[in-house]
Parts: structure tokens; sequence; C-alpha cells
């Protein structure tokens, strides 16, 4: 018997006014896998991420966490289960007006119950780990981009999360530090973290992703190991936005 | 000089009486706009439209007739309010309808993000205006807010009208006694001391505005989004 997987949706919907953005989505992320979204702007990507973790209400379906069910119409529900999902933005939503340290420490000392000098000690030891140990007291406003979403995925990291969904992480970046980021990314993938990926970059997908699912038009239009999505893809809407990408993209 | 030396104790009446109808006012304005203004902000659709008939009904009267309003028709509903708490109560709804409008746009200036990503951590809805949004929101609040406070400051000389024993009041008997009881009108001299000290008092609040605002403007170097900077205008007087 296969283990039951971390995060499982079954027939998610969502509407926005008369806009069907999701339609009847079924999906399963096991626990240590990367699963990266991909898609054409408008397909539905970020809008299943953000109903991974409530910050969109889906308006039906199912959802179960680690074998829970989350009762969907439950704002409690909902940020119990966030302390459990991490999430990082396209832009990268710092808090301006707190320290790095404090960006990290703030959650750990109020949702964890971490002493203020536990969830220090842990931001200082995360922040190491991306480089960026020597920026601890500085604001956001003192960092690059790539820097910041750096700060962002360990920032998310300090909760101790299940699993980490990114919503387009590099997207806001200068080409030479996306990089840097999506090592940060390839680590975490390495170390175990179950991930749930909405990006552009084709070339991490291929690298990292255990499985890569294509939407388009709100629902999923296939899926399988990035291999094989990429290599052969059965469906021509795959087929259609795999050749519109640029080839480098690709293969990078 | 002789004549204000002489009325001290009937001035500093006036201007206690003054001082305590401010200061009550500025605490109910400030609590209550915090309140409204955050209540403004939530997703239940119930609550803004309860906040939006708050703002629309208070603000688009004038000041002085919501202090009648207050003063003559409470009676008829059974609440005995002595001249001080109508006149309270008026200022209090008047500038809390202009405090909430200055809050809410305070905080849905704060990028949107910042709520999604405090909310994403796991922080409960206080948490996030607490720590987050409210935080970031002080920066576009505070100079209308504390324009709207100095307002209302001047505006406790309306007391006068229903006869509270404040510090224009007080000015206004003194000129009356004395051209009456002593045959020479002080108004130059009386209404000249009662506009330097209105004076002292509003330009001694803006500059604690401003010190506050310089405080909390500097460990914070990002610039202030686009849409915060240009904060609700402060509210006139009506």
């Amino acid at each position: 018997m296969t283990p039951e997987p971390l995060i499982s949706l079954r027939g998610l919907t969502k509407r926005f006014g008369g806009f069907q953005a999701l339609h009847g989505i079924d999906l399963d992320v096991e626990a240590g896998s990367v699963v990266v979204l991909i898609g054409p702007s408008g397909s539905g990507k970020s809008t299943l991420i953000r109903c991974i973790n409530g910050l969109v209400r889906p308006d039906s379906g199912s959802l179960r966490v680690a074998g829970r069910p989350v009762d969907l119409g439950d704002e409690g529900a909902w940020q119990r289960l966030r302390t459990e999902i991490g999430m990082v933005f396209q832009d990268y939503a710092l808090f301006p007006h707190l320290t790095v340290l404090r960006n990290m420490t703030l959650t750990p000392m109020r949702r964890l119950g971490l002493s203020r000098a536990e969830a220090e000690a842990q931001a200082r030891a995360l922040l190491a780990r991306v480089g960026l140990a020597h920026k601890a007291e500085d604001h956001p406003s003192a960092l690059s981009g790539g820097q910041q979403q750096r700060v962002a995925i360990v920032r998310a990291l300090a909760m101790r999360p299940k699993a980490i969904l990114f919503d387009e992480p590099t997207s806001a970046l200068d080409p030479e530090t996306i990089a840097d980021v999506l090592d940060v990314m390839r680590g975490l993938a390495r170390d175990g973290t179950t991930m749930v990926v909405v990006t552009h970059e084709m070339g991490f997908a291929r690298e990292v992703a255990d499985r890569v699912v294509f939407m388009a038009e709100g629902a999923i239009v296939e899926e399988g190991p990035p291999a094989a999505l990429f290599g052969e893809p059965r469906h021509a809407r795959t087929k259609s936005f795999l050749s519109s990408l640029r080839p480098e993209a690709l293969h990078a | 000089m002789d004549l204000l030396v002489k009325n001290l104790p009937f001035i500093l009446q006036g201007l206690g009486m003054t001082l305590a109808l401010s200061l009550t006012t500025l605490l109910f304005v400030t609590v209550l706009s915090g309140l409204l203004g955050v209540l403004a902000t939530l997703r239940f659709r119930s609550l803004r439209v309860l906040v939006r008939v708050w703002v629309e009904l208070f603000r688009d009267i004038p000041l002085i007739v919501n202090i009648f309003l207050v003063f003559f028709v409470a009676p008829l509903a059974g609440l005995d309010l002595t001249p001080f708490w109508a006149v309270t109560v008026g200022l209090s709804l008047w500038g809390s309808a202009n405090g909430a409008e200055i809050v809410r746009s305070g905080l849905n200036a704060v990028p949107r993000h910042q709520w999604q990503s405090a909310a994403a951590l796991g922080l409960k809805t206080w948490e996030v205006y607490g720590f987050i949004t409210g935080p970031q929101a002080l920066r576009a609040i505070l100079p209308p807010f504390v324009g709207l406070l100095t307002l209302l400051i001047q505006a406790t000389s309306l007391g006068a009208l229903v006869g509270v024993g404040e510090f224009f009041k007080v000015g206004q008997i003194i000129v009356e006694r004395t051209t009456m009881m002593e045959g020479w009108n002080p108004a130059f001299l009386v209404y000249g001391a009662v506009l330097v000290t209105y004076f002292v008092i509003c330009s001694g609040l803006s500059w604690f505005g401003r010190w506050l605002e310089r405080r909390l403007g500097r460990p914070q170097a990002r610039p202030v989004p686009a849409a915060a900077a240009s904060p609700a205008p402060a509210p006139q007087l009506p």
C-alpha cells in the first residue's frame, strides 16, 4: 500500500465572479517530492497554489493535508494549516518595517512558541545557510531582490513547514540573481523538502521536479515525470505550449 | 494686562475646560477611528457597509449641526447630556467619521502582498493588523490624523454655542462684562490672547505629530509605496 500523499486535492473548484478559474482539480503531492506547475498565464496555477493554503478559498472540493481533511469554510482551520505549509511569493513580500532577523523570528515566536533566543539562533543558522548571515540586522530595503527572495525562503523554513509553496519565485528577479535562488531551491529539494512550485523556469522543472503538471484554462491537462512530459507530451495543448517556449528555456 | 491677571482664575478654568474637552474628544476619536477604520478593511461586507453609512452620515453633516443635534435631540431620546458631553459626543461622531476614513485609506495603501505574506505565515488577523499592516500604515495615517485632531481642538470652541464654559466662552464673557461694567472694549486684547493660546496648543500638537512621524520614518529606509504617498487629505471644517 502506498503511503497517503502529504497534500491531496479532489474536485477543487474556484470561480471569480463569472470566471471559472479552476475546474475540479485533482492533485496529489507526496511527502518529500517536488511538483512543478507549468502553463500559460491565466491557466490557474497561482490560484491553485493559493487554494492549498487558503489565501484563495476554494468554492468546492476537498483538501487533505497529512491525512487530515481541511474544513474549507473555517478561517481558523486555514490559519492553523498555514503554519504547516509555507509560501514564497513572486514579490518576496518581506516586511519592510522589520529587520531581516525580526522578519524571521516573529511568526516562530508567536506560532511555534519559541523563545526569542531560540528563534534568533534558528534564524541566524538559516540565514547562514543561504549566505546572508551578515544581513540579519538590516532592513529588507538594504538587500537586492535575489537576497530578499532567499530571506523569504528561509523565513518560510523557519516555521518548520511540512511543505512549501512557491508562486513564481524567480519571475521578479534579475537574470543574474535567479541562479542563486534556484540553487537554494535545489538544496531544499535535495534535503527532501516537499515543494509545490509554479514557475516558468523549465530548466529547473526538468532538473528538480519529480512530477510536472501542465495546466491550461483552469484544468490539469496532463502530468508526469519531467522527461516524459517535456520529451513526449501526449496532449496537443501541452505540445503547443512547449513549442511556444524558447528552446534554451527547456534545456537550461 | 491687568485685566487678564484679574480674571486669571476664570481664564484658567476655561482653559482647563477646553483641555478636558479636547482630551476626551481626542481619546474617543482616536479609539473610534481606529476601530471603524479597521472594520472598514475587513472582508465582511455587512461591517464595511455599516462603517460606510457611519462615515457618510456624520461626515456630511456640518459640525455645528452635529453638536446641536446631539444637544437638542438626545434629551428627546431620554438621554440627558450635559453641554460638556453633548459637545464631546457631537465632535466625536464627526471626528470618528473623518478619522475612520483616514485609517481605512492608510491601511488600504499597504500593498496587498504584505497582508498575504503575513497570513501565509500563519499570523492571525489581529496579529497581521498589529504587527504588519498597522505599523506600516501609521506613516500614511499620522499626518492627516494629526491635522484632524488639530481641527477638533479648534472646534471645541463651538462648545460656547451650547453653553460650555470653555476657553473661548470665557473670553467672550470677559469682553462683554468689561464692556458693560467698565465702559471699554477689550476685544482686541482678549481675543488676541485666545488666538495665541489656541495657536500654542495646536502647533504643539502638530510639532509632536511631525516628531512622531520622523521617529517612525527612520528605521524604514524603503520609500513608502506610491499609493501610500498620497494619503487621505485632512478633512476641512464644514
